[in-house]
């Protein structure tokens, strides 16, 4: 067998095509499991009856699963729960209407939302409790104490980190062949089996994702600077 | 003007203030002194419900709460009327020395930005930070960064400040700075609690000082009374400590 570079030229223009599908995975699951992180780690630092409980479960099943497995539960489990729903109060809704990129969407959501929590809470710690109760004693409400304090600041801390899952969560999102939607990866396989030069083709999958990460990797590091800005001068 | 009635405060089973009273006059200067683990800080924090007494009641102004029941709005409402100066300042770090000030009058008294934007530049100048405006806390001392919190402090325009220990994380040749403005903003009248082991400030600028051990008020009177003839065993004492000079003979 030899390598054929031209192929792998060949191969990168395909791939191209497949990239949409890669990032809008990526971006939904990032977008929806921050929501999901930063609502379950409030839930658990304010240690909220009941509700912290249900997010502690939820983080650790979550983060003690493969993203694979979760990925298929919710393939075979949301269709059996929505027909049944459905059947039940006799909606016209079938789970076959879902789109299988819904599937990886949704379950890559629930995974990146366990995740999160846990960047999320580390940047909530980051910020002094000092600095809450300074609020506090202005007659600020815990909401704009949160919102105008703590939040801007646990961004900052958080950025390297949330950085890290964007990461994460791109390079997770090739399980989504498991469902056949077709991202990067699987599109390389797909472009490989009519010649057999998979080598060649995963090489050029693997050169996209890379300049993604470089990518992803830069415009973190320019909001870092951003953000961050009101640390320069100081220890840190 | 200020009235704490009957203050109680546990911590488990750690009971720190033992139905503590005390008033403040208008104007009043006050300063707590006591060794640590006496209740201090702890009574200071209560005024403005940073801690939450078990029992008794709060008046500040013509605003009175009663502790055993207090509401969230109740403790809003007595936070805007009390400010608190921090041992560790506190500044918000990510707001420049300006916006720290201006923060709780656009958020809290709602002002529009110009106004907040005066107000604040005027209270920073106040405090000798004229030029240190658009300075984020981590470029400033630790004294200009107390400052800042003392202008903070004053934005709110609240009936009494709280003074937690203002001085004692700061640098010695920084207290001197941070002293001054609390001077001068005491000769405005302006109530004031300071909690301090500056003998020296509190017995220039106190009108009272009040000496507290075991979550009680031992003793208080003027600082002539309680810093020359105290009458208390357990004030002899803590004076007799915190005070070393006068017994060395070299």
């Amino acid at each position: 067998m030899q390598l054929d570079p031209s192929f792998i030229w060949t191969a990168f223009w395909q791939l191209l095509g497949a990239i949409p599908t890669t990032l809008s995975i990526t971006a939904v699951s990032v977008l929806a499991g921050f929501v999901i992180g930063a609502a379950t780690a409030m839930l658990r630092m304010y240690r909220v009856p009941v509700l912290a409980q249900i997010a502690s479960a939820y983080v650790t099943f979550i983060r003690g699963t493969p993203m694979l497995t979760h990925l298929l539960i919710i393939y075979f489990g949301l269709p059996m729960i929505i027909d049944g729903l459905a059947e039940h109060f006799g909606w016209s809704f079938r789970s076959v209407s879902i789109p299988m990129i819904g599937f990886a969407y949704i379950s890559f959501s629930i995974t990146a939302g366990a995740y999160m929590s846990e960047v999320v809470r580390a940047g909530i710690l980051a910020v002094d409790r000092g600095q809450v109760e300074a609020a506090q004693s202005v007659g600020m409400t815990t909401f704009q104490s949160l919102r105008r304090i703590v939040f801007p600041q646990a961004l900052a801390a958080a950025l390297p980190n949330l950085a890290n899952s964007v990461i994460g969560m791109l390079h997770g999102s090739t399980l989504a062949f498991a469902v056949s939607v077709v991202d990067i990866n699987a599109k390389a396989q797909i472009v490989a089996s009519t010649n057999w030069k998979f080598f060649e083709a995963y090489l050029a999958a693997a050169l996209i994702f890379w300049g993604l990460t470089v990518l992803i990797e830069r415009v973190a590091a320019l909001i870092e600077k951003r953000v961050g800005a009101y640390n320069r001068g100081g220890v840190v | 003007m200020i009235a704490l009635s009957h203050i109680s405060k546990a911590f488990g089973r750690n009971q720190v203030l033992q139905d503590i009273s005390l008033n403040v006059n208008r104007g009043e200067v006050v300063v707590i002194l006591g060794p640590s683990g006496s209740g201090k800080t702890t009574l200071l924090r209560c005024v403005n419900y940073l801690e939450k007494p078990g029992s008794g009641q709060i008046a500040v102004g013509d605003f009175q709460v009663d502790c055993s029941r207090a509401r969230r709005g109740d403790v809003l409402q007595l936070r805007r009327k009390t400010a608190m100066v921090f041992q560790q300042y506190n500044l918000f770090r990510h707001k420049t020395a300006l916006e720290n000030v201006m923060e709780a009058l656009l958020v809290v008294k709602k002002l529009p930005a110009a106004e907040a934007r005066k107000r604040s530049i005027a209270l920073l100048e106040k405090v000798g930070l004229g030029a240190k405006l658009d300075e984020y806390p981590s470029r400033l001392s630790g004294g200009q960064q107390q400052r800042v919190g003392i202008a903070r402090a004053l934005a709110l325009e609240p009936e009494v400040i709280l003074f937690d220990e203002p001085t004692s994380a700061l640098d010695p040749e920084l207290v001197g700075e941070v002293l001054e403005v609390i001077r001068a903003i005491a000769r405005e009248g302006i109530t004031m609690i300071v909690v301090t082991h500056e003998m020296g400030f509190a017995r220039d600028v106190a009108n009272r000082v009040v000496f507290m051990d075991g979550g009680v008020i031992v003793e208080e009177g003027t600082p002539d009374e309680v810093f020359q003839h105290p009458k208390e065993e357990r004030t002899k004492q803590f004076l007799r400590r915190i005070t070393p000079e006068a017994n060395y003979s070299i």
